[in-house]
Protein backbone atom coordinates (compact mmCIF):
# COMPACT_ATOMS: atom_id res chain seq x y z
CA UNK A 1 0.00 0.00 0.00
CA UNK A 2 1.51 3.35 -0.96
CA UNK A 3 0.53 6.88 -1.88
CA UNK A 4 2.17 9.88 -3.43
CA UNK A 5 1.95 13.45 -2.14
CA UNK A 6 0.22 15.64 -4.70
CA UNK A 7 0.43 18.84 -2.65
CA UNK A 8 1.61 19.77 0.83
CA UNK A 9 1.24 23.24 2.33
CA UNK A 10 2.35 24.30 5.79
CA UNK A 11 4.13 22.17 8.35
CA UNK A 12 3.44 18.62 7.19
CA UNK A 13 5.60 15.88 8.78
CA UNK A 14 5.66 12.23 9.79
CA UNK A 15 5.06 11.96 13.54
CA UNK A 16 4.71 9.29 16.18
CA UNK A 17 4.76 9.61 19.96
CA UNK A 18 8.28 11.01 20.02
CA UNK A 19 11.66 10.16 21.51
CA UNK A 20 11.44 10.36 25.29
CA UNK A 21 14.55 9.61 27.34
CA UNK A 22 17.11 11.85 25.62
CA UNK A 23 16.48 15.25 27.15
CA UNK A 24 19.79 15.04 29.04
CA UNK A 25 21.42 15.20 25.57
CA UNK A 26 19.38 18.34 24.84
CA UNK A 27 17.09 16.35 22.55
CA UNK A 28 13.46 17.30 23.22
CA UNK A 29 10.84 14.54 23.19
CA UNK A 30 9.17 15.74 19.97
CA UNK A 31 6.31 13.62 18.69
CA UNK A 32 2.78 14.59 17.70
CA UNK A 33 1.71 18.13 18.56
CA UNK A 34 -1.63 16.66 19.71
CA UNK A 35 -0.97 13.11 20.83
CA UNK A 36 -4.61 12.17 21.39
CA UNK A 37 -5.49 13.04 17.81
CA UNK A 38 -2.63 10.94 16.39
CA UNK A 39 -3.82 8.05 18.56
CA UNK A 40 -7.43 8.51 17.42
CA UNK A 41 -6.43 8.39 13.74
CA UNK A 42 -4.30 5.30 14.35
CA UNK A 43 -7.03 3.50 16.27
CA UNK A 44 -9.53 4.16 13.49
CA UNK A 45 -7.46 1.95 11.16
CA UNK A 46 -6.54 -0.52 13.93
CA UNK A 47 -2.93 0.62 14.16
CA UNK A 48 -0.90 0.59 17.36
CA UNK A 49 -1.27 3.95 19.15
CA UNK A 50 2.35 4.90 18.44
CA UNK A 51 2.34 4.06 14.72
CA UNK A 52 3.81 6.82 12.55
CA UNK A 53 1.14 8.94 10.84
CA UNK A 54 1.17 12.23 8.97
CA UNK A 55 0.73 15.44 10.94
CA UNK A 56 -0.83 18.22 8.90
CA UNK A 57 -0.54 21.82 10.06
CA UNK A 58 -1.92 23.22 6.85
CA UNK A 59 -3.15 20.99 4.06
CA UNK A 60 -2.19 17.84 2.22
CA UNK A 61 -3.42 16.12 -0.93
CA UNK A 62 -2.44 12.51 -1.57
CA UNK A 63 -3.13 10.09 -4.42
CA UNK A 64 -3.36 6.36 -3.76
CA UNK A 65 -1.07 4.22 -5.90
CA UNK A 66 -2.72 1.04 -4.70
CA UNK A 67 -5.94 0.53 -2.73
CA UNK A 68 -5.47 2.06 0.72
CA UNK A 69 -7.31 2.17 3.99
CA UNK A 70 -6.88 5.52 5.72
CA UNK A 71 -8.47 7.61 8.45
CA UNK A 72 -8.01 11.00 10.01
CA UNK A 73 -8.54 12.00 13.61
CA UNK A 74 -11.96 13.40 12.75
CA UNK A 75 -13.25 11.21 9.92
CA UNK A 76 -14.27 7.57 9.75
CA UNK A 77 -11.89 5.09 8.09
CA UNK A 78 -12.33 4.79 4.35
CA UNK A 79 -10.92 2.84 1.44
CA UNK A 80 -9.23 4.68 -1.39
CA UNK A 81 -9.07 3.04 -4.81
CA UNK A 82 -5.85 3.24 -6.79
CA UNK A 83 -5.68 6.71 -8.36
CA UNK A 84 -8.14 8.25 -5.91
CA UNK A 85 -7.16 11.50 -4.26
CA UNK A 86 -7.78 12.59 -0.68
CA UNK A 87 -7.46 16.08 0.79
CA UNK A 88 -6.65 16.51 4.47
CA UNK A 89 -6.80 20.02 5.93
CA UNK A 90 -6.24 21.05 9.49
CA UNK A 91 -9.03 23.68 9.43
CA UNK A 92 -11.03 24.48 11.52
CA UNK A 93 -8.38 23.27 13.95
CA UNK A 94 -4.62 23.80 13.87
CA UNK A 95 -3.67 20.21 13.17
CA UNK A 96 -5.02 17.02 11.60
CA UNK A 97 -3.59 13.50 11.39
CA UNK A 98 -3.73 11.09 8.48
CA UNK A 99 -3.22 7.46 9.44
CA UNK A 100 -2.57 4.70 6.94
CA UNK A 101 -3.57 1.14 7.75
CA UNK A 102 -0.34 -0.54 8.97
CA UNK A 103 1.35 2.78 9.81
CA UNK A 104 3.59 5.00 7.67
CA UNK A 105 6.92 3.30 6.92
CA UNK A 106 9.72 5.48 8.30
CA UNK A 107 13.22 4.63 9.58
CA UNK A 108 13.80 4.30 13.31
CA UNK A 109 16.34 6.99 14.30
CA UNK A 110 17.28 7.68 17.93
CA UNK A 111 14.28 5.73 19.14
CA UNK A 112 11.61 7.41 17.02
CA UNK A 113 10.28 7.51 13.48
CA UNK A 114 8.91 11.02 13.39
CA UNK A 115 10.48 14.25 12.16
CA UNK A 116 12.41 16.28 14.73
CA UNK A 117 13.21 19.34 12.68
CA UNK A 118 15.40 20.97 15.35
CA UNK A 119 17.72 17.93 15.24
CA UNK A 120 17.69 17.61 11.46
CA UNK A 121 15.73 14.34 11.65
CA UNK A 122 13.17 13.81 8.89
CA UNK A 123 11.87 16.92 7.21
CA UNK A 124 8.91 18.75 5.81
CA UNK A 125 6.84 16.63 3.45
CA UNK A 126 6.83 17.91 -0.13
CA UNK A 127 4.89 17.16 -3.31
CA UNK A 128 6.18 14.06 -5.10
CA UNK A 129 7.21 12.17 -1.96
CA UNK A 130 5.96 8.60 -1.76
CA UNK A 131 4.92 6.84 1.43
CA UNK A 132 4.27 3.15 1.98
CA UNK A 133 2.57 1.22 4.73
CA UNK A 134 4.83 -0.27 7.39
CA UNK A 135 2.44 -3.26 7.42
CA UNK A 136 2.24 -3.23 11.21
CA UNK A 137 -0.05 -5.93 12.55
CA UNK A 138 -3.62 -4.82 13.22
CA UNK A 139 -4.59 -4.35 16.82
CA UNK A 140 -7.58 -2.86 18.61
CA UNK A 141 -10.02 -4.79 16.40
CA UNK A 142 -12.92 -3.40 18.43
CA UNK A 143 -11.78 0.19 18.20
CA UNK A 144 -14.09 1.27 15.39
CA UNK A 145 -16.70 2.54 17.79
CA UNK A 146 -16.64 6.15 18.88
CA UNK A 147 -13.16 7.41 18.15
CA UNK A 148 -13.19 10.61 20.14
CA UNK A 149 -9.97 12.39 21.05
CA UNK A 150 -9.84 12.71 24.80
CA UNK A 151 -8.65 15.88 26.39
CA UNK A 152 -8.66 14.82 29.98
CA UNK A 153 -11.56 13.88 32.21
CA UNK A 154 -11.89 17.22 33.97
CA UNK A 155 -11.64 19.43 30.90
CA UNK A 156 -14.63 20.79 29.05
CA UNK A 157 -14.19 20.90 25.31
CA UNK A 158 -14.57 24.67 25.24
CA UNK A 159 -13.50 25.61 28.76
CA UNK A 160 -10.44 27.67 29.59
CA UNK A 161 -7.03 25.97 29.47
CA UNK A 162 -5.86 25.11 32.97
CA UNK A 163 -2.51 26.49 34.17
CA UNK A 164 -0.30 25.53 37.06
CA UNK A 165 1.42 28.54 38.58
CA UNK A 166 5.15 29.08 38.69
CA UNK A 167 7.90 28.07 38.89
CA UNK A 168 9.53 31.52 38.55
CA UNK A 169 7.23 33.96 40.43
CA UNK A 170 10.16 36.21 41.42
CA UNK A 171 10.53 37.14 37.74
CA UNK A 172 7.04 38.64 37.46
CA UNK A 173 5.42 41.75 38.81
CA UNK A 174 2.56 40.88 41.21
CA UNK A 175 -0.64 40.58 39.22
CA UNK A 176 1.02 39.20 36.07
CA UNK A 177 -0.56 35.75 36.46
CA UNK A 178 -3.95 37.37 37.14
CA UNK A 179 -3.52 39.34 33.92
CA UNK A 180 -2.74 36.13 32.03
CA UNK A 181 -5.82 34.29 33.31
CA UNK A 182 -8.20 37.24 32.96
CA UNK A 183 -7.29 38.14 29.36
CA UNK A 184 -7.96 36.68 25.96
CA UNK A 185 -4.90 35.74 23.89
CA UNK A 186 -4.67 35.11 20.18
CA UNK A 187 -2.61 32.28 18.66
CA UNK A 188 -0.09 33.95 16.35
CA UNK A 189 0.54 32.57 12.85
CA UNK A 190 4.29 32.45 13.61
CA UNK A 191 3.60 29.51 15.96
CA UNK A 192 5.25 26.20 15.14
CA UNK A 193 6.19 22.91 16.78
CA UNK A 194 8.78 24.67 18.95
CA UNK A 195 6.46 27.27 20.43
CA UNK A 196 2.95 28.62 20.28
CA UNK A 197 3.19 32.40 20.33
CA UNK A 198 0.43 34.38 21.97
CA UNK A 199 -0.68 37.94 21.35
CA UNK A 200 -2.46 39.77 24.13
CA UNK A 201 -1.63 41.86 27.18
CA UNK A 202 2.11 41.86 27.87
CA UNK A 203 3.02 40.21 31.17
CA UNK A 204 5.22 42.56 33.22
CA UNK A 205 8.52 41.13 34.41
CA UNK A 206 10.80 42.17 37.25
CA UNK A 207 14.50 42.89 36.79
CA UNK A 208 15.52 39.46 38.14
CA UNK A 209 18.43 38.19 36.03
CA UNK A 210 17.80 35.42 33.52
CA UNK A 211 19.48 32.03 33.95
CA UNK A 212 19.43 29.01 31.69
CA UNK A 213 17.02 26.55 33.33
CA UNK A 214 15.31 23.26 32.45
CA UNK A 215 12.21 23.63 30.27
CA UNK A 216 9.12 21.44 29.79
CA UNK A 217 6.41 21.09 27.16
CA UNK A 218 3.55 23.42 28.04
CA UNK A 219 5.78 25.89 29.89
CA UNK A 220 4.63 29.48 29.26
CA UNK A 221 7.87 31.40 28.94
CA UNK A 222 7.90 35.16 28.83
CA UNK A 223 10.60 37.07 26.89
CA UNK A 224 11.39 40.65 27.82
CA UNK A 225 8.61 41.98 25.58
CA UNK A 226 6.10 40.23 27.86
CA UNK A 227 4.42 38.26 25.05
CA UNK A 228 4.00 34.66 26.23
CA UNK A 229 5.20 31.59 24.30
CA UNK A 230 3.87 28.10 25.11
CA UNK A 231 6.58 25.52 24.50
CA UNK A 232 5.70 22.68 22.13
CA UNK A 233 7.16 19.21 21.49
CA UNK A 234 10.37 20.54 19.86
CA UNK A 235 11.17 23.01 22.65
CA UNK A 236 14.78 23.66 23.71
CA UNK A 237 15.48 21.57 26.81
CA UNK A 238 16.93 24.62 28.57
CA UNK A 239 16.10 28.28 28.19
CA UNK A 240 16.66 31.64 29.80
CA UNK A 241 13.18 33.16 29.73
CA UNK A 242 11.27 32.80 33.01
CA UNK A 243 8.19 30.59 33.17
CA UNK A 244 5.03 32.21 34.53
CA UNK A 245 2.95 29.01 34.47
CA UNK A 246 2.77 25.56 32.89
CA UNK A 247 -0.25 24.23 30.98
CA UNK A 248 -1.85 21.21 32.68
CA UNK A 249 -0.71 18.12 30.81
CA UNK A 250 -4.26 16.98 30.04
CA UNK A 251 -5.07 20.35 28.43
CA UNK A 252 -2.06 20.52 26.05
CA UNK A 253 -3.94 18.81 23.23
CA UNK A 254 -6.84 21.21 23.49
CA UNK A 255 -4.55 24.25 23.44
CA UNK A 256 -2.49 22.98 20.51
CA UNK A 257 -5.69 22.19 18.57
CA UNK A 258 -6.78 25.83 18.44
CA UNK A 259 -6.29 27.15 14.92
CA UNK A 260 -3.81 29.92 14.18
CA UNK A 261 -5.58 33.23 14.65
CA UNK A 262 -7.99 31.66 17.13
CA UNK A 263 -8.27 32.77 20.72
CA UNK A 264 -7.64 31.11 24.04
CA UNK A 265 -8.43 31.82 27.66
CA UNK A 266 -6.64 30.38 30.66
CA UNK A 267 -7.62 29.57 34.21
CA UNK A 268 -5.43 28.95 37.25
CA UNK A 269 -5.56 25.41 38.57
CA UNK A 270 -4.00 23.81 41.60
CA UNK A 271 -1.88 20.74 41.95
CA UNK A 272 -3.55 18.22 44.16
CA UNK A 273 -1.49 15.98 46.40
CA UNK A 274 0.75 18.63 47.78
CA UNK B 1 15.36 18.75 53.44
CA UNK B 2 15.92 19.68 49.84
CA UNK B 3 13.49 22.14 48.34
CA UNK B 4 11.87 21.60 44.97
CA UNK B 5 9.21 23.22 42.86
CA UNK B 6 6.62 21.73 40.49
CA UNK B 7 7.30 22.34 36.79
CA UNK B 8 3.70 21.76 35.73
CA UNK B 9 2.02 18.52 36.75
CA UNK B 10 4.52 16.09 35.22
CA UNK B 11 7.91 17.43 36.26
CA UNK B 12 9.75 18.90 39.24
CA UNK B 13 12.74 21.24 39.42
CA UNK B 14 15.35 21.55 42.15
CA UNK B 15 18.83 22.98 42.83
CA UNK B 16 21.68 21.06 41.22
CA UNK B 17 23.45 18.93 43.82
CA UNK B 18 27.23 19.16 43.94
CA UNK B 19 27.72 16.02 41.85
CA UNK B 20 28.78 15.30 38.29
CA UNK B 21 26.07 15.60 35.65
CA UNK B 22 26.45 11.92 34.81
CA UNK B 23 25.97 10.84 38.42
CA UNK B 24 22.85 13.00 38.68
CA UNK B 25 21.32 11.70 35.44
CA UNK B 26 21.99 8.11 36.42
CA UNK B 27 20.49 8.50 39.91
CA UNK B 28 17.42 10.49 38.89
CA UNK B 29 16.57 8.15 36.02
CA UNK B 30 16.33 5.36 38.59
CA UNK B 31 13.53 7.18 40.46
CA UNK B 32 10.08 5.61 40.03
CA UNK B 33 8.18 6.99 37.06
CA UNK B 34 11.00 9.19 35.74
CA UNK B 35 11.44 9.17 31.96
CA UNK B 36 13.75 12.14 31.45
CA UNK B 37 16.25 14.36 33.25
CA UNK B 38 17.71 17.75 32.39
CA UNK B 39 20.80 18.93 34.23
CA UNK B 40 21.29 22.66 33.77
CA UNK B 41 24.06 24.72 35.36
CA UNK B 42 22.25 25.43 38.59
CA UNK B 43 19.12 23.33 38.41
CA UNK B 44 17.90 19.85 37.60
CA UNK B 45 14.48 18.80 36.31
CA UNK B 46 12.99 15.32 36.52
CA UNK B 47 10.18 14.41 34.11
CA UNK B 48 7.60 11.73 34.88
CA UNK B 49 5.57 9.47 32.62
CA UNK B 50 2.40 10.47 34.39
CA UNK B 51 1.17 12.57 37.22
CA UNK B 52 3.09 11.53 40.34
CA UNK B 53 0.57 9.50 42.28
CA UNK B 54 -0.52 10.37 45.79
CA UNK B 55 0.78 12.67 48.48
CA UNK B 56 3.37 10.19 49.71
CA UNK B 57 5.13 10.25 46.32
CA UNK B 58 5.18 14.03 46.28
CA UNK B 59 6.56 14.18 49.81
CA UNK B 60 9.15 11.55 48.95
CA UNK B 61 10.94 13.67 46.36
CA UNK B 62 12.72 15.80 48.95
CA UNK B 63 14.23 12.64 50.42
CA UNK B 64 15.27 11.41 46.99
CA UNK B 65 16.83 14.78 46.18
CA UNK B 66 18.77 14.77 49.46
CA UNK B 67 20.16 11.36 48.57
CA UNK B 68 21.65 12.75 45.33
CA UNK B 69 24.38 14.43 47.38
CA UNK B 70 25.97 11.00 47.80
CA UNK B 71 24.94 9.50 44.45
CA UNK B 72 27.61 7.14 43.13
CA UNK B 73 29.54 8.15 40.05
CA UNK B 74 28.70 6.56 36.74
CA UNK B 75 30.97 3.49 36.54
CA UNK B 76 31.54 3.95 32.82
CA UNK B 77 34.93 5.57 32.24
CA UNK B 78 35.01 9.19 31.09
CA UNK B 79 35.58 9.47 27.34
CA UNK B 80 38.36 11.59 25.87
CA UNK B 81 37.36 13.39 22.69
CA UNK B 82 39.76 15.32 20.46
CA UNK B 83 38.19 17.75 18.01
CA UNK B 84 40.16 19.03 15.05
CA UNK B 85 39.92 22.81 15.02
CA UNK B 86 40.67 25.79 12.81
CA UNK B 87 40.82 29.10 14.65
CA UNK B 88 39.50 31.43 11.98
CA UNK B 89 36.19 32.62 13.42
CA UNK B 90 34.73 36.03 12.59
CA UNK B 91 35.00 37.16 16.23
CA UNK B 92 38.61 36.06 16.81
CA UNK B 93 40.00 39.56 16.42
CA UNK B 94 37.29 41.04 18.60
CA UNK B 95 38.00 38.45 21.32
CA UNK B 96 41.72 39.25 21.09
CA UNK B 97 41.04 42.95 21.43
CA UNK B 98 38.52 42.55 24.27
CA UNK B 99 40.84 40.27 26.26
CA UNK B 100 43.93 42.37 25.53
CA UNK B 101 45.80 39.57 23.79
CA UNK B 102 47.12 38.71 20.39
CA UNK B 103 44.93 36.42 18.27
CA UNK B 104 47.66 33.77 18.40
CA UNK B 105 47.50 33.83 22.19
CA UNK B 106 43.73 33.35 22.08
CA UNK B 107 44.21 30.32 19.83
CA UNK B 108 46.93 28.88 22.05
CA UNK B 109 44.98 29.44 25.26
CA UNK B 110 41.81 27.87 23.90
CA UNK B 111 43.63 24.87 22.41
CA UNK B 112 45.73 24.20 25.51
CA UNK B 113 42.79 23.74 27.88
CA UNK B 114 41.05 20.47 28.65
CA UNK B 115 37.29 20.87 28.85
CA UNK B 116 34.46 18.90 30.42
CA UNK B 117 30.85 18.63 29.20
CA UNK B 118 29.13 20.20 32.19
CA UNK B 119 25.56 20.49 30.89
CA UNK B 120 23.68 20.07 27.62
CA UNK B 121 20.86 22.31 26.45
CA UNK B 122 19.77 25.07 24.06
CA UNK B 123 19.65 22.85 20.96
CA UNK B 124 20.01 19.09 20.37
CA UNK B 125 23.54 17.97 21.24
CA UNK B 126 24.73 21.44 22.33
CA UNK B 127 27.35 20.81 25.05
CA UNK B 128 28.40 23.50 27.52
CA UNK B 129 32.12 22.88 28.03
CA UNK B 130 33.62 24.08 31.30
CA UNK B 131 37.34 24.71 31.68
CA UNK B 132 37.69 27.85 29.56
CA UNK B 133 40.80 29.78 30.68
CA UNK B 134 39.69 32.74 32.79
CA UNK B 135 41.66 35.06 30.47
CA UNK B 136 39.12 34.29 27.70
CA UNK B 137 35.94 34.95 29.68
CA UNK B 138 33.73 37.54 28.00
CA UNK B 139 30.03 38.39 28.21
CA UNK B 140 27.88 37.32 25.24
CA UNK B 141 27.58 39.51 22.19
CA UNK B 142 25.16 42.37 22.73
CA UNK B 143 23.35 41.45 19.51
CA UNK B 144 22.96 37.72 18.82
CA UNK B 145 23.48 36.48 15.29
CA UNK B 146 20.36 35.13 13.58
CA UNK B 147 22.40 32.33 12.05
CA UNK B 148 25.55 30.66 13.34
CA UNK B 149 26.88 27.88 11.06
CA UNK B 150 26.97 24.31 12.37
CA UNK B 151 30.45 23.39 13.60
CA UNK B 152 31.33 26.87 14.88
CA UNK B 153 33.55 26.94 17.96
CA UNK B 154 32.28 29.64 20.28
CA UNK B 155 32.98 31.13 23.70
CA UNK B 156 30.82 33.06 26.17
CA UNK B 157 31.07 33.53 29.91
CA UNK B 158 32.99 30.66 31.46
CA UNK B 159 32.13 28.23 28.63
CA UNK B 160 33.09 27.14 25.17
CA UNK B 161 30.90 25.10 22.83
CA UNK B 162 30.50 23.86 19.28
CA UNK B 163 27.18 24.62 17.57
CA UNK B 164 25.79 21.25 16.36
CA UNK B 165 23.29 22.85 13.95
CA UNK B 166 22.84 26.11 12.10
CA UNK B 167 20.99 28.19 14.67
CA UNK B 168 20.71 31.66 16.12
CA UNK B 169 23.43 32.36 18.68
CA UNK B 170 24.93 35.03 20.86
CA UNK B 171 28.39 33.56 21.55
CA UNK B 172 31.70 34.77 20.11
CA UNK B 173 32.78 32.64 17.13
CA UNK B 174 36.51 31.92 17.23
CA UNK B 175 36.78 28.96 14.85
CA UNK B 176 35.24 25.78 13.57
CA UNK B 177 35.71 22.06 13.99
CA UNK B 178 37.14 20.07 11.11
CA UNK B 179 36.12 16.69 9.81
CA UNK B 180 33.42 15.91 12.36
CA UNK B 181 29.66 16.25 12.60
CA UNK B 182 28.54 17.20 16.09
CA UNK B 183 25.20 15.41 15.64
CA UNK B 184 24.75 12.27 13.56
CA UNK B 185 22.48 9.25 13.18
CA UNK B 186 23.64 7.97 16.58
CA UNK B 187 22.90 11.29 18.27
CA UNK B 188 25.25 13.89 19.70
CA UNK B 189 29.03 13.44 19.39
CA UNK B 190 29.56 14.91 22.86
CA UNK B 191 27.94 13.51 26.00
CA UNK B 192 27.76 14.64 29.59
CA UNK B 193 31.07 14.15 31.38
CA UNK B 194 33.21 13.84 28.24
CA UNK B 195 36.72 15.36 28.40
CA UNK B 196 37.27 17.43 25.29
CA UNK B 197 40.34 18.95 23.65
CA UNK B 198 40.63 21.09 20.55
CA UNK B 199 43.49 20.19 18.23
CA UNK B 200 44.56 22.93 15.80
Amino acid sequence: MSFIVVRAAGLVTVQDLGRPGRMHEAIPPGGALVRDRLIAANRAVHNPDDAPAIEVLGSLVIRAEQPLRVATDTTAPRDLAAGAELTVGSEPRRVAYLALRGGIAAPLVLGGRGALLCAGLGGLIRAGQRFASAELAAINPAADAAIVPTVGPAARADGPIRLLEGPDPEHFVPGALELLVSSEYRILPSSDRVGTRLDGPALPRTAAPEASRPMVIGAIEVPRDGKPIVLGPEHPTTGGYPIIAVVAHDDLGRLFSIRLGGTVRFTAARLRDR
Amino acid sequence: MADWTPLGDRAIRFARPDRSARAIVRAVRAWPGVIDVVVARQEVAAYFDGRPRGASDWAAWATWIDALATAPDDPEPVRDIALGAIYNGPDLDHVAQATGRHADEVRALHAAAIYTVETMGFSPGFAYLSGLPAALELPRRTTPRTRVPAGSIAIAGAHTAVYPFDSPGGWHLIGSVVGVRMFGPDGPLLRLGDRVRFVP
